[in-house]
């Protein structure tokens, strides 16, 4: 139809969707930038430039640098385990048998759920004192863990919630990448005498690994945005232990009404997020070319 | 892989063992929204109510909860309603239209660039303009901004499934006098229709759960969506598990209905390459 190409259809086409794409992402990008290199006295108003000193403080500042290092743990620990535990979901399903698909969907439950009502559910989970979890170790003869009261503990509790609430997504693209390998691949490796293991190494995770690659791009991409759960479960504590950079910011723009400093570290969050999506999106397109 | 192949005993019974241990903490909330304060407050494991009661609920349906639920569906549909209203002709336009072919590579960096903006970033511009729109601390506000990922998420959904719509139907209608609006209303969008609710649903779900939006932008407890509420009531008091639960509970349980279409929907995104 391609005889329709009249220019003010396409434009009346694509105008509603473009205008939201500007107003609500191209526009707050650009102005994000732009306060940057400004700082403010009162809050939103009265904005002077300045440079790069909100990047400077930013950098000297050890909340900042806390903060992008429990981020990057976070983001690292939650897609490694992620990915493994979907592909052993993916793994033990790849069978057929009788409720297969009743338990596929109990598994996929926890991926629909609100952020905030599976932080509601490990918060409770967690307590020290009368939480589930502590009350089945004591229950088995062992200590209470201070799931979310020990700095060094937190994050890891944290990234138990995540991984309940989101290794399921992994599971999902990892079993249709399953099930695009064709069987008689393993027929034949079989006949040949592969064991179990021989076909998966060459055949599953060559095959798998495009899909492996989306599952650990598209959590990675998430899990650097972590908000929700930190904030219903910790609020960034025990001290900062938990602090993630979207908590950093917010509480930068919104608690101290630093607007200029909370752009700066928007901004550092975009770059990063940005080389991240760029280095997966070049190595996705090469494992296509091959 | 072996898809076809028949389970052993062993891996039945790992299954089902995971599935449990998936299902635990569901469990849990749904058992606690039925046990009285001292059975959860306690240094018991056990899971089921030694005592039912219907208490949390009965307190819930006294509250303004009800009122928030109204809030939540009410921007839940906004939300979905707008994201396919404006992503279907843009959807229309780029499947149907001749582009150039470095097109294709622009659209998928616009969505790259979506899916990897953190909502905080964008946070304290959007305050600025909703306040120029005076749709701060309205559901209006929380509609128009939930579109900066529910309408390129839908867009990218609706993408596929427009491409899958043959152009002969259309052609012909084209040839009997039927303009544009008339044959996007009357041939493209009833043989889009399977596709048009699984977008619709996936883009309600995420909307039903949004926080940080709603958290940030709507300020008078009255215009608390089910999300904010819920986070409010997990900083009042330590252990109102019950409370939380039967809320939970409720909060769920419509997107649980859904799951089997969930899986539909998403399996056949994922079959259908990566993109």
């Amino acid at each position: 139809m391609r005889a329709q190409n009249r220019p003010w259809l396409l434009l009346v086409l694509l105008a509603p969707a473009a205008a939201l794409f500007v107003l609500l992402t191209m526009y707050p990008l650009a102005r994000v930038f732009l306060l940057s290199f400004a700082a403010s006295d009162h809050g939103f108003e009265g904005a002077r430039f300045v440079g790069l000193e909100n990047y400077a403080e930013l950098l000297q500042g050890r909340s900042f640098r806390r903060a992008a290092w429990n981020t990057a743990f976070f983001a690292l620990v939650a897609t490694v385990a992620e990915v493994l535990v979907g592909l052993g979901l993916a793994l033990l399903l790849d069978r057929a048998f009788a409720f297969r698909r009743a338990l596929t969907l109990v598994v996929l439950a926890p991926y629909v759920l609100s952020t905030i009502v599976v932080a509601a559910i490990w918060r409770a989970w967690f307590h020290y004192d009368v939480g589930f979890l502590n009350n089945a170790l004591r229950a088995v003869g062992l200590d209470g863990v201070p799931w979310l009261f020990d700095p060094n503990i937190a994050l890891l509790s944290i990234a138990l919630a995540d991984v309940w609430q989101n290794a399921p997504f992994c599971f999902l693209i990892l079993y249709a990448g399953l099930r695009s390998i064709p069987p008689e691949l393993y027929e034949a490796a079989r006949i040949d005498g592969a064991g179990a293991w021989r076909r998966f190494r060459d055949i599953t995770v060559p095959l798998l690994t495009p899909y492996l690659f989306v599952a650990a791009l598209m959590r990675t991409l998430d899990s650097f945005k972590l908000f929700d759960k930190v904030y219903a479960m910790t609020g960034g504590g025990p001290g900062n232990a938990t602090e993630t950079l979207s908590m950093h910011v917010h509480r930068l723009a919104f608690r101290f009404f630093d607007i200029g400093l909370a752009s700066a570290a928007a901004v550092a969050m975009i770059l990063v997020a940005g080389t991240l999506g760029a280095a997966y999106a070049v190595q996705l397109l090469r494992s296509e070319a091959r | 892989m072996d898809n076809d192949r028949p389970a052993g005993l062993v891996r039945v019974i790992s299954a089902f063992l995971v599935a449990a241990l998936f299902a635990l903490p569901l469990v849990w909330a749904l058992a606690t929204s039925l046990k009285p304060p001292g059975e959860y407050v306690s240094a018991s494991a056990a899971l089921l109510p030694r005592e039912f009661t219907l208490m949390h609920y009965e307190a819930l349906a006294d509250s303004r909860v009800w009122r928030l639920a109204l809030n939540s569906l009410a921007v839940t549909l906004g939300t979905t309603a707008l994201a396919l209203a404006a992503a279907l002709p843009a959807a229309y336009a780029l499947a149907r239209f001749d582009f150039p072919h470095r097109l294709d590579a622009l659209f998928l960096a616009f969505v790259l660039l979506v899916k990897l903006t953190p909502p905080i970033v964008l946070a304290v511009p959007l305050y600025q303009v909703l306040r120029t729109l005076g749709l701060l601390d309205t559901l209006a506000g929380l509609v128009l901004v939930n579109q900066i990922y529910a309408m390129p998420f839908a867009l990218w959904m609706l993408l596929g499934f427009v491409r899958d719509v043959p152009f002969v139907y259309e052609e012909a209608a084209a040839i009997d006098g039927a303009g544009l609006a008339r044959r996007i209303v009357q041939i493209v969008i009833p043989i889009l229709g399977p596709g048009l609710v699984a977008t619709g649903v996936l883009v309600a779900i995420a909307a039903w759960n949004e926080f940080l939006f709603a958290f940030l932008f709507l300020q008078s407890p009255a215009n608390f969506t089910l999300p904010t509420y819920v986070a409010t009531r997990i900083n009042e008091d330590e252990t109102l598990w019950g409370q939380l639960s039967a809320i939970g509970v409720l909060a769920s349980l419509p997107i649980l209905a859904l799951i089997g279409f969930v899986h539909r929907a998403l399996s056949r995104g994922f079959a259908g390459g990566l993109n």
